[in-house]
């Protein structure tokens, strides 16, 4: 997916209507786009299809996050955190950068924090 | 620190300076706050296991993870995991400790109390019946338990430390410690030196006392004399509540410090 086809996506255009992101500069809207369709494609997956991906429904109907799946998606993160080389704070903040989309969606998923 | 001010000043504190070491005194003052928490019958029902995270494999702090703990473990340098000491539910040590309370005045004849009293009614009529049933054993001791707890977090509030209870995997903590059946997980309190500032994050909502107490009867809520509401907010009980956007601030500052979701 490019970029634009990305931030088309209801996820996205969720993501963007957070309160942090809401009044972000476009550079930086455009940088987490980029690294958002980089995922997508490294996952083979469209940004809603993530976002579903890691929900479930219950018995009763409801929505629930299932916990197999998000696990799997943090080592995916990590996974793709990894092939890009990166590491250090820059892997820190990439991973949870894809993670913010996710919790913006809905997905309760923490990552770790960059200890210096 | 004056009393109303440290349990006004408590809130749980979610962002810690993560190698900012915790004096071991601290945790002393920690743990022996919970041991002059109120208990029943003076037993000792509650155990802590205080562990320096660096201490720690980094495979069983991932083992511990759960998801609302999780960021969390990394940021504390110190958890202490509390239980309930289930073996507390021997009527032996009912009877000692009683007999002892009775011997230091603490319970007295001007209120019924007696070596003989305890001997010869107490554990047969009150303690073993009590005992005998398994949810009050469990109530009890996790009762009390928390009541230890809750002097530990305010002990570690005055100490100038940030506090946090959390949810937590406890079989690997066991496995690891070896700690026995008996000994039932309450919580694990995350301690550090806090890297939010307390008074930023603000007192957390809460309504009235008049929406949850009550006057001679349930129909007369507490009614709150506003004087008195006045005074605790001088001397630090209530506190102004959450200015919104300069919190929103400090978490983003703590996010992009820490390298966080925004």
């Amino acid at each position: 997916m490019t970029p634009d086809e990305v931030a088309a996506a209801a996820a996205v255009r969720r993501w963007f209507t957070s309160p942090a992101l809401q009044g972000a500069p476009p550079e930086d809207k455009q940088r987490r786009l980029v690294l958002l369709a980089d995922f997508c494609r490294h996952t083979g997956q469209s940004p809603d299809e993530l976002v579903h991906g890691c929900l479930r429904t219950t018995k009763a109907g409801d929505t629930a996050i299932s916990a197999k799946r998000r696990k799997a998606m943090n080592a995916t993160i990590d996974q793709f955190v990894a092939a890009r080389g990166l590491d250090g704070r820059d892997a820190v903040v990439t991973g949870n950068t894809l993670r913010s989309f996710l919790v913006h969606n809905g997905i309760f998923i923490q990552g770790r924090p960059w200890r210096g | 620190m004056e009393f109303k001010q440290v349990l006004g000043n408590r809130r749980s504190i979610r962002y810690f300076e993560p190698d900012r070491p915790v004096e071991k005194e601290k945790i002393q003052v920690i743990l022996e706050a919970a041991n002059r928490a109120s208990r029943s019958g003076n037993i000792d029902y509650w155990k802590a296991l205080v562990v320096y995270r660096d201490e720690l494999s980094p495979e069983l702090i991932d083992q511990m993870r759960v998801p609302t703990t999780t960021l969390d473990l990394d940021l504390a340098p110190v958890y202490i995991f509390w239980f309930a000491d289930m073996s507390y539910a021997d009527p032996a040590n009912f009877q000692k400790n009683l007999k002892e309370l009775v011997g230091v005045g603490a319970l007295n004849p001007t209120h019924g109390w007696s070596d003989a009293y305890v001997d010869d009614v107490v554990i047969g009529t009150v303690i073993k019946p009590l005992l005998s049933d398994t949810q009050t054993v469990a109530w009890m001791g996790t009762l009390e338990t928390g009541l230890a707890i809750c002097q530990a977090m305010l002990a570690g509030v005055d100490e100038g430390l940030g506090v946090c209870l959390h949810a937590y995997n406890a079989e690997p903590v066991k496995a690891a410690f070896g700690i026995p059946d008996h000994w039932v997980p309450c919580w694990v309190l995350l301690v550090g030196y806090p890297a939010e500032d307390p008074q930023t994050g603000g007192q957390r909502p809460r309504r009235s006392i008049s929406t949850c107490a009550y006057l001679n009867n349930l129909d007369t809520p507490w009614p709150e004399d506003p004087a008195t509401t006045e005074r605790l907010k001088r001397e630090g009980l209530i506190q102004d509540p959450v200015d919104v956007p300069r919190r929103m601030d400090e978490v983003r500052g703590l996010a992009q410090r820490f390298g966080l979701p925004e």
